[in-house]
């Protein structure tokens, strides 16, 4: 079949049923940004993920009224541990500016003391350490004299691990309905403009035209719809991503240190592609469906 | 465009090419042969019921008979709409109720049909809707507007190719049927009742116009219940009555040594 006349035919097809068009890629490029709203958060949280997996850290909380001489020996003893990369001691003072400093609470919150912040140590912890070794670690170091709690952050990271695999649950029931949506959408519009269209079919037919002829308009925009849907929300969410990325990046310093990344290209190649897939496929079963040749 | 090649493997309709230059075995037979068809709607009612014609190349035939004769359907055997329940359809000499679903659209190539409600695409612009029937077979786009221009030529409608179809009198939309039946100069031109949507001085002129089509080399199938309009042909008439071809005579001539119309004839001698 000649390629010019397939792709000027299915223009005038979209020339024809510009508006049926319009609304059917609209709605799916709306699908399609959710779909992509949810890889981009979840790919976020992966990414915070791995950087707590990897760079974990311990509180070492101390008892009160411990003196100076016997923080900087006990300091010194985690920091001797082969596990530990370094020490920050933290003393009742610091921890109640930082907690301040963070949460801008006001007068009531400022006319605390210094003694409801307990002092601490920090220790950080040497790269590729399990989560394991870690919770062991911490066992470890509260059984030192001195140490009224440690805090290994373990439930946090469980936490953050459960979150994560809710959000791959979650964005691929998403993804699942997205593909049911273009599907349901493309096929939809593939059988109007089939109506539509019945005489000019009727009369290809007449002039003895092939089912790949007849068809092969359809299939272009079936394709065309879907590559236009999730090349649009791809846009919009870049758009909508490095407009707002300095906002992002402060707020997710304070939680997480880590910023904010956008999707990669392997990804968003995906997502364009399956667009364009699902309209092909969804236009040519709605063809088989509809188009009684 | 259709090629030689195709023709051998299992698509045995494509070796007609646009022009009709059909080879030596082929040019010998007729153009078309029903022998002994068949066809049923109903179980015991059937439209056609052992139907014997040939038509020759280059002739021009009525097919004549009250409605519910079975004149479409006949002209439906031939383009494939319906199939045959007995009997042989030879279009040159193939057998058409023997071919596969594959090789209908070959088959409609070498054929033009003009129907009563035009089927016309009223949307499309007059050259969109003759070029559609070149475009399916993949001329070049130079190719088809020379053609399409020269068909439009023919049948009356120069310079007229942007116009909407829509826009157009029923008489014009039928000129662009037409023009699009021949545009690819099919060997045969099929017409169910043609002229049925026009006011009798338009229906003599598209009339007129397959006569004049016919006049290049077509042979035409031209079914009609209108009887004022072949009453002064000089074409062969093939008359139809409840799924038989029970008459055949010319027109005029034949007309003349027949007694009623010796007598209308006297009558018009006379006045
Ligand atoms: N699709 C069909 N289903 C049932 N009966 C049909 C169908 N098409 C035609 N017929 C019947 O076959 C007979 C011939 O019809 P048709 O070929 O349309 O006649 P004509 O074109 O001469 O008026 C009629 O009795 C008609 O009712
Ligand atoms: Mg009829």
């Amino acid at each position: 079949m000649s390629i010019d006349s397939l792709i000027s035919r299915a223009m005038r097809g979209f020339r024809e049923e510009l508006r049926l068009y319009v609304v059917a890629v609209t709605s799916l490029a709306v699908a399609f940004l959710c779909l992509g709203a949810a890889l981009l958060a979840l790919q976020n949280l992966g990414a915070v993920a791995e950087r707590w997996g990897k760079s974990g850290h311990i509180t070492v909380y101390l008892r009160d009224g411990l003196e100076p001489a016997e923080i900087t020996r006990l300091a010194a003893v985690l920091e001797g541990l082969r596990e530990v990369d370094h020490v920050r001691v933290v003393s009742s003072e610091e921890a109640r500016a930082e907690f301040l400093a963070r949460t801008e609470l006001g007068e009531e919150v400022a006319e605390l003391g210094a003694e409801v912040f307990p002092a601490s140590i920090e220790v950080g912890i040497v790269s590729g350490v399990t989560v394991e070794a870690i919770e062991k670690l911490a066992a470890r170091i509260g059984a030192l004299e001195g140490v009224s709690d440690v805090e290994s952050y373990r439930g946090w990271f469980e936490q953050l691990a459960s979150l994560l695999s809710a959000g791959k649950v979650g964005a691929t029931v998403i993804a699942v309905l997205v593909g049911f949506c273009v599907f349901a959408v493309v096929g939809n519009t593939v059988r109007l403009s089939i109506a539509r269209r019945r005489r000019e079919i009727e009369v290809m037919k007449l002039c003895g035209a092939t089912h790949g002829f007849v068809r092969g308009p359809f299939i272009v925009e079936g394709i065309v719809q879907g590559l236009l849907a999730s090349a649009l929300a791809v846009a919009a969410l870049a758009a909508a991503f490095f407009a707002l990325r300095a906002e992002l990046n402060s707020a997710f310093s304070i939680f997480v240190g880590t910023e904010a990344v956008f999707l990669g290209p392997g990804l968003l190649a995906l997502l364009v592609f399956s667009g364009a897939f699902i309209g092909a496929t969804s236009s040519t079963l709605s063809l088989r469906r509809y188009l009684e040749i | 465009m259709v090629s030689n090649r195709e023709s051998r493997g299992g698509r045995p309709f494509a070796f007609f090419r646009a022009g009709a230059r059909v080879g030596a075995e082929g040019a010998e037979r007729p153009i078309l042969a029903f022998e002994d068809v068949y066809k049923f709607f109903g179980k015991d009612q059937p439209a056609l019921r052992g139907l014997n014609l040939t038509i020759e190349r280059g002739e021009f035939v009525f097919l004549t008979g009250p409605s519910g004769a079975g004149k479409s359907t006949l002209l439906k055997l031939v383009y494939r709409e319906l199939t045959v329940d007995s009997g042989r359809i030879l279009f040159c000499g193939r057998d058409i109720a023997r071919l596969t679903d594959r090789s209908i659209p070959f088959l409609r190539r070498n054929l033009g049909i003009v129907f009563q409600d035009f089927k016309v695409v009223p949307h499309w612009t007059v050259f969109e809707n003759v070029a559609i029937a070149l475009e399916i077979l993949e001329l070049p786009a130079r190719l088809v507007r020379s053609r399409v221009g020269e068909a439009l030529e023919r049948v009356g409608l120069s310079g007229r190719g942007d116009e909407r179809v829509g826009t157009l009198s029923g008489g014009e939309q039928q000129r662009v049927a037409v023009a699009r039946a021949i545009v690819s100069e099919p060997a045969l031109l099929l017409a169910d009742e043609p002229t049925g949507n026009l006011d009798p001085t338009l229906a003599v002129d598209v009339l007129t116009l397959f006569e004049e089509i016919h006049q290049t080399g077509t042979t035409v199938l031209f079914a009609t219940h209108d009887h004022g309009l072949i009453e002064r042909r000089d074409h062969r008439i093939l008359s139809l009555e409840q799924g038989r071809v029970y008459d055949v005579r010319r027109g005029l001539a034949s007309w003349s040594s027949s007694g009623v119309h010796a007598v209308r004839e006297a009558r018009r001698a006379a006045g």
